[in-house]
C-alpha cells in the first residue's frame, strides 16, 4: 500500500510538469493548427535560465522563476515572429520543417553554452517528510501546488477575460476573428508568451529536484506531444487529463514492474488507447 | 463614404477582380448582383482588407484602407459580415457577440446598450445567450452573424450573400431586418446577393458584377426592368 501511495504521489507530481507543457503546447496548437516541436526544448531552456540566475549569478529562486518566465516568454515570441508567421501562407510542412530547425538551434545554443554534461539547481526547500507513509519534499509539494494554481489561473484567464477569449477566437476561426477587428498577429504573440512562460514555470519547479541536460527538452517534447494526441488536439481538457494519466502510468508502471520499462508502458498504453478511440480522449470528429 | 478606384484582385495566380470602380455615399443601401463565381465575395475582401488588391485604390471617408490590415479597417468602421459566417462554434452567442464588440473593448455601458438591441433585433438569440453557436442551424448562424457585425457599431456595413442556403421564410425575415439596420440604425449597407429578387426589393440602387468585370449599375427600379438582369438573375 504504501509502495502505491508512494508512486500515486509521484505520479501526481510527474503529471503536473507534463500538465503544464502540454497545457502550453495545445495552446499554441490551436493558433498555428500545428504542433510546436521545439515545445520541449523551450521548457529545457526554461531550466538553464532558471539555473543561470540560481546556481551562477546567486539570485534567489523566486526571483530566477520570474526572470524565467519572462526570459522565455520573449523567446517564445521571438520565434512565432521568426519561425512561424513568415510561413503563415505556406503548407504546413514548412512550419514543420522549421520547428525542427529551431528546436536544433535551441539544443546546440545550450550545448554550446553550458555543455553537455547534466546540472543540477540548488534545491530551495530540501526538507523533507513523511505523511501516510509517503516520502515528501517541499519542493515537490511545490510542484503539485503550483501546477494546480497555475492551471486554475490560466483556465479563469481563458474564459473569463475578453483577452482570453481572443485566444480561443483565433483558435476557432481565424478570419472570423479578424473580422471582429481582432489584431491575430497580437494574439498570436500573446499565446507563444504565455505558452512559453509555462513551459519555463514547469522546468523551473522540477529542476532543483532532477538534473537539467540539454537533451531533456527533446523527451519532454515528445512526451507533451503524445499527451496532446492522447487528450484529443486542441483540448484544454484533454491535456491537463492527459498529462496526469502518463505521470501515473509512468510512475506506477515504474513501481510495479521496473523503472527501465516505464516509457514501454506508458507508451504501450497509448497505442492501446488509440486503437480504442483513434481522436483521443476528448478528441473531437473531424470536419 | 466608399470608393474604389479601378482595383484588381489575384488569387493564385489568377485574375478575379478586374478594373472594378464603385462608389458608395454615407446612409445609402446598395446591391452588389452576380452569380456564383462572378467575384462577389473576392470583391467584399478585398474591400474588407483581408485580400489586398494587385493595383488601384480603396477609400473609406477620403483615407486609403487598402493596404490597412483588416483589425484597423474594422477600427474605422467598416465591417464585413462574411459569407460562411465564420462564427466561433464552440463559444456561447454572448461570447461570440461581445468579441464583435472588440472595437469598443471597455465601454462597458456600450457595449450592454447594443447587447440589448442586437437582442431585440433577434429575439431568438436573447433565448439561447448560453447556448454554443456551432449548434445552431443555419439561419439562426446567419442571424448571430449580423449580430455580431453590429456588435462593433458599423458606420459601413458589408454583408456577403446572407441568404445563402435559407428557407425563403427565414430570407424575408433577415431581408425585413436588413432593412431596419439601414434604416433605422443609421447605418450604410452593401449587400451582395445571388438572390437578386430579394436585394433589389429592398436596396436603392446596384452594381451587377459578371466575370469579375462590373457590367451594370443603376437604381434599382432601372435593374429590375434590365432585360439582361430580369434574364440572368430574376427567372422572368
Amino acid at each position: 500500500m504504501e509502495l502505491f501511495l508512494q508512486q500515486v504521489f509521484n505520479g501526481i507530481m510527474f503529471g503536473s510538469t507534463y500538465a503544464i507543457v502540454a497545457l502550453g503546447l495545445t495552446l499554441v496548437m490551436g493558433i498555428l493548427h500545428i504542433p510546436n516541436f521545439a515545445h520541449g526544448h523551450l521548457y529545457m531552456l526554461g531550466g538553464y535560465i532558471t539555473y543561470l540566475f540560481v546556481a551562477t549569478l546567486g539570485l534567489g529562486y523566486w526571483p530566477s522563476l520570474l526572470i524565467a518566465i519572462v526570459v522565455l516568454g520573449f523567446v517564445g515570441i521571438i520565434m512565432e515572429a521568426v519561425v512561424y508567421r513568415p510561413l503563415n501562407e505556406q503548407p504546413h510542412i514548412n512550419a514543420f520543417i522549421a520547428a525542427i530547425g529551431a528546436l536544433l538551434v535551441l539544443e546546440s545554443a545550450v550545448e554550446v553554452i553550458w555543455g553537455p554534461q547534466g546540472m543540477r539547481v540548488p534545491n530551495p526547500y530540501p526538507h523533507t517528510f513523511e505523511f501516510l507513509g509517503i516520502i515528501m519534499s517541499v519542493q515537490r509539494l511545490l510542484v503539485i501546488f503550483g501546477a494546480i494554481l497555475l492551471i486554475v489561473l490560466l483556465h479563469l484567464f481563458l474564459k473569463k477575460t475578453l483577452t482570453g477569449t481572443t485566444i480561443e477566437a483565433v483558435a476557432q476561426n481565424r478570419e472570423g476573428a479578424m473580422l471582429n477587428g481582432i489584431n491575430v498577429n497580437r494574439v498570436s504573440s500573446l499565446t507563444f508568451f504565455i505558452s512559453s512562460g509555462t513551459a519555463a514555470v514547469a522546468a523551473s519547479f522540477i529542476a532543483p529536484i532532477f538534473v537539467i541536460s540539454p537533451a531533456m527538452g527533446a523527451i519532454i517534447g515528445m512526451k507533451a506531444f503524445i499527451i496532446v494526441l492522447l487528450g484529443g488536439m486542441g483540448s484544454i481538457p484533454g491535456a491537463i487529463i492527459g498529462g496526469y494519466f502518463l505521470g501515473l502510468i509512468e510512475s506506477l508502471g515504474g513501481g510495479y514492474v521496473s523503472a527501465a520499462y516505464k516509457d514501454v508502458i506508458a507508451f504501450g498504453a497509448l497505442i492501446v488507447i488509440f486503437s480504442i478511440k483513434p481522436t483521443g480522449l476528448f478528441g473531437k470528429k473531424e470536419g | 463614404m466608399l470608393k474604389l478606384n479601378q482595383v484588381n484582385t489575384h488569387i493564385g495566380g489568377l485574375h478575379i477582380i478586374q478594373d472594378v470602380s464603385l462608389n458608395i455615399e454615407k446612409g445609402e443601401f446598395v446591391a452588389l448582383l452576380g452569380s456564383n463565381g462572378a467575384g462577389k465575395t473576392t470583391l467584399f475582401r478585398t474591400i474588407a482588407g483581408v485580400l489586398k488588391p494587385k493595383t488601384g485604390s480603396i477609400e473609406l471617408d477620403g483615407v486609403a484602407i487598402d493596404k490597412l490590415p483588416v483589425h484597423k479597417i474594422v477600427e474605422m468602421g467598416l465591417v464585413l459580415c462574411p459569407q460562411g459566417r465564420q462564427l466561433f462554434p464552440e463559444l456561447s452567442v454572448q461570447k461570440n457577440l461581445l468579441l464583435g464588440a472588440f472595437p469598443l473593448r471597455g465601454d462597458k455601458t456600450r457595449i450592454q446598450k447594443n447587447l440589448d438591441k442586437v437582442y431585440d433585433l433577434f429575439p431568438i438569440l436573447r433565448e439561447r445567450t448560453f447556448q454554443q453557436a456551432g449548434t445552431f442551424s443555419g439561419g439562426e448562424q446567419q442571424m448571430l452573424a449580423i449580430a455580431r457585425a453590429l456588435m462593433g457599431e458599423p458606420r459601413l456595413l458589408l454583408l456577403d450573400e446572407p441568404s445563402m442556403g435559407l428557407a425563403p421564410l427565414i430570407v424575408k425575415q433577415i431581408g425585413e431586418v436588413i432593412e431596419n439596420i439601414n434604416h433605422e440604425m443609421d447605418t450604410t449597407v452593401f449587400l451582395s446577393e445571388q438572390n437578386a429578387n430579394m436585394a433589389l426589393n429592398i436596396t436603392d440602387r446596384g452594381y451587377v458584377l459578371e466575370s469579375g468585370r462590373c457590367t451594370l449599375e443603376g437604381p434599382c427600379d432601372e435593374l429590375k426592368k434590365d432585360e439582361k438582369v430580369r434574364k440572368a438573375y430574376i427567372g422572368a
